[in-house]
């Protein structure tokens, strides 16, 4: 007996069946009480609408194609340099840390009594009070965008960089660069159009998550209007307007898919226009002022990071800090002691999804992965695309249906399973290369050494994969952390997370609860990461991460 | 007509081991200077040098003259040194006549296509042009990849062990294509075999890592 179909087919049962009934769920929904265009029609007629449409498209897309050009400029101007190996290494942590706690770093930051005018005043900006011309969060959305560009453009850097050890990416400069063409134009004839293939996956969900992210829209995005996904988590928590909703959220999901159309076009227009270019051979001087522009621009958004979240332990222990002073003139543990006992539960609850649907995670990718190997199950790497493309509320408005049907809503065992089913996606994705590219002979001697299946499993394969699964458990550790909405909804306000306080806390909580908060909860996917990072260290032998979605 | 001089290269390895010391020397047009050594003794690391392609950790001092300028502080694309290396690194997302447009310089696109066609025609690959470069032949890569960087219109060729991954039937095919196509040019052949080496060409020996290293330059 082996890992085989039965097991891999619950997995796959386990994570198709919410993904299905959760986007009927929401088109029962959308046609309930009367029909799917009268209601289409309510929605489209609602004055808000134009509004939130409005900033949902301008702060995602712009969000999207800033990510996008920063990863193009860090790639281009920092690859190969020494600033390289740093700038790779303040990457993860950033990656680990959720989008909630960082928003509020950054809110921290950027606010008009925020760190960085704090540094400038007065001497720089004559401010002696915090100025009144602006506000974090903005009308605009400006602070939002800021945020997606700060906490996504690492994630496609990193897989980005897992990607170009496939690319032979320095022969291909050394070649580009003896036929007489600049590093940037060998990247972009050269490395870019065979590295967009591999990443583009990555770009559409980062795409899919800016048009549709709650809980970070909540916390920096404007309120009046909000943008089109909050504006829906408002609309379904009335069950006068549940349908209403539901129809914006199919809408949402219309807009991603418009979305993903577009990108996919403009490849298409600029692959042709970039074949053009190639054949033309025109090199042109490289410009060291455009690669300095470009390290400085790379080292600042890496710098806006890490100040982001060195805000949220400094508020958290401050007792005085007067505006323009830089540095908190005194110290306290009170916030700390104070908040213990109200932060305890949520703590231990984000703790007890976080390890249970890790644990979860971990084994169903492995089983799903040596059912794949041993040709139980086929290659579907597309699928665990599927919840990060779909924006979650148009999953979860209808997954709660039938939770409510089934009697599950608010329950932990619907909660833990929809942190499992959007962690089960980035532990394959993590797992999959290692896991395939292994090489066959270690299990092949192990076997001719009469050593069984489960054994060879448990004492070969596992041990020679312990850094991608100790990686991979991170991550599902802080994809967990991080769930907000499906907590919200599923949970019915019964399960409170350390995601939903700090969201919940946004514009009636101190300054200092909220970076208590933000604190534990990034501190918990850090540990997770830190550990792992140890465990395999400690396991020399292991494979190295192989990719990172 | 091009000359390269090097003068005075001093090479280390990252873990501070001399490769190469006081090493002299000039290359003629039409002259050929073969590179041999063992492995690890710093043939590649001395191409990688002249074409400022070092790998970080490398730390090398001396002079390289091109046609009597100066060229050792030039980025790579600017000192006209062309490489071939001992995979052919066709670009994959390009055609086999693309492949040969991107590194040709200059010209209409008229011109161009035609100067592509003529290559292309000269290396026996007529009709190739619009092929996946995945669907050639190891010769027929290997042709290609020295086409594109001889429409490059190098001053220098380097070549870094360019058939040692070709079967021995098309070795000596590729060899005397090599040959023809780059009888202009100061070439620097960086090998293991001494058949690779054309008749009249000088050979450098280095020697090997660990041992007291000599540099030897053997007369045609």
């Amino acid at each position: 007996m082996a890992v085989g179909q039965p097991a891999a087919l619950l997995v796959a049962v386990l994570f198709i069946s919410p993904l299905a009934a959760g986007l009927l769920g929401t088109f029962v929904q959308a046609s309930a009480g009367a029909d799917l265009l009268r209601n289409l029609g309510e929605v489209l007629n609602d004055p808000r609408l134009r509004a939130a449409l409005v900033l949902t498209v301008f702060t995602g897309g712009l969000a999207s194609v800033l990510v996008a050009a920063l990863t193009s400029v860090v790639l281009v101007s920092a690859h190969g340099t020494r600033a390289w190996r740093a700038l790779n290494a303040a990457l993860p942590p950033l990656l680990a840390v959720p989008h909630a706690a960082l928003a509020v770093g950054i809110a921290f930051l950027f606010a008009p009594s925020g760190f960085v005018l704090r540094l400038m005043s007065p001497s720089l900006t004559g401010y002696d009070r915090p100025p009144t011309d602006w506000t974090v969060p903005d009308a605009w959305g400006i602070s939002l965008i800021v945020g997606l560009v700060v906490k996504e453009t690492p994630f496609l850097v990193l897989a980005a960089v897992a990607q170009l050890r496939g690319l032979d990416v320095d022969e291909s400069l050394s070649i580009g660069r003896t036929l007489g063409y600049s590093p940037a134009r060998c990247w972009s004839r050269l490395i870019l159009p065979r590295l967009w293939p591999r990443i583009r996956l990555a770009f559409l969900a980062i795409l899919a998550f800016n048009l549709a992210v709650v809980d970070m829209a909540i916390l920096l995005g404007p309120g009046h209007p909000p943008t089109l996904a909050v504006w829906l988590v408002q609309l379904v928590s009335d069950p006068s307007t549940r349908h209403v909703a539901a129809i914006g959220a199919l809408l949402l999901t219309g807009i991603v898919i418009a979305a993903c159309a577009l990108v996919l076009l403009s490849e298409r227009v600029l692959g042709l226009m970039a074949a053009r270019r190639r054949r033309n051979g025109q090199r042109r001087p490289g410009s060291q002022l455009a690669r300095r522009l470009g390290q400085a621009i790379a080292w600042i958004l890496t710098l806006t990071g890490v100040l982001s979240l060195l805000m949220l332990p400094l508020w958290s222990f401050a007792s005085r800090w007067r505006f323009p002073h830089a540095w908190p003139s005194a110290w306290t543990l009170q916030h700390w002691t104070h908040r213990l006992g109200s932060v305890f539960e949520p703590a231990v609850a984000t703790l007890f999804f976080a390890l249970i649907s890790a644990v979860f995670a971990v084994c169903a990718g492995i089983v799903w992965l040596e059912a794949e190997r041993r040709g139980r199950v086929p290659r579907l790497d597309s699928l665990w695309y599927v919840p990060l493309l779909v924006p979650q509320t148009t999953l979860l408005f209808g997954w709660q249906v039938w939770a409510i049907h089934a009697q599950l809503n608010g329950g932990w065992l619907v909660v833990m399973h929809a942190h499992w089913v959007y962690s089960l996606p980035y532990v394959v994705l993590i797992l999959a290369t290692a896991w395939r590219e292994l090489d066959p002979r270690w299990m092949h001697a192990s076997a001719t050494l009469g050593v069984g299946y489960w054994r060879t499993l448990w004492r070969v394969r596992l041990p020679l994969l312990a850094g991608p699964v100790a990686q991979a458990a991170a991550v599902a550790v802080a994809v967990s952390v991080a769930q907000y909405l499906p907590t919200l909804l599923l949970g019915a306000g019964r399960q409170a997370t350390l995601a939903t306080e700090l969201v919940a806390g946004q514009g009636g909580m101190d300054r200092r609860s909220m970076a208590t908060l933000a604190v534990l909860q990034a501190v918990l996917p850090l540990t997770a990461f830190v550990l792992a990072l140890r465990w395999q260290r400690r396991q020399r032998f292991a494979a190295p991460v192989a990719v990172v979605p | 007509m091009s000359a390269l001089v090097v003068q005075d290269l001093e090479l280390t390895a990252p873990g501070g081991e001399a490769l190469i010391s006081h090493l002299n020397f000039s290359l003629g047009a039409g002259e050929v200077l073969a590179v041999m050594g063992p492995s690890g003794s710093g043939k590649s690391s001395l191409l990688g040098w002249l074409t400022a392609t070092l790998p970080a950790g490398f730390a090398a001092t001396g002079q390289i003259h091109l046609d009597g300028q100066r060229i050792d502080s030039l980025p790579t694309e600017r000192r006209r040194i062309g490489l071939v290396l001992q995979s052919d690194y066709l670009f994959p997302h390009m055609s086999v006549a693309d492949n040969l447009l991107f590194g040709l310089r200059g010209g209409s696109r008229r011109e161009r296509r035609e100067r592509v066609a003529h290559s292309l025609e000269l290396a026996g690959l007529a009709g190739f042009g619009e092929r996946d470069p995945a669907t050639l032949s190891g010769g027929q890569r290997a042709r290609v990849s020295l086409l594109r960087t001889l429409l490059s219109d190098p001053a220098v060729l380097l070549l870094d062990e360019p058939f040692s991954r070709l079967d021995t039937a098309r070795r000596e095919q590729i060899r005397q294509f090599t040959w023809e196509q780059s009888a202009h040019l100061p070439v620097l052949l960086v090998t293991h075999d001494l058949a690779d080496v054309p008749k009249g060409a000088r050979v450098l020996e280095i020697g090997s890592p660990g041992r007291a290293r000599a540099t030897r330059l053997v007369p045609a």
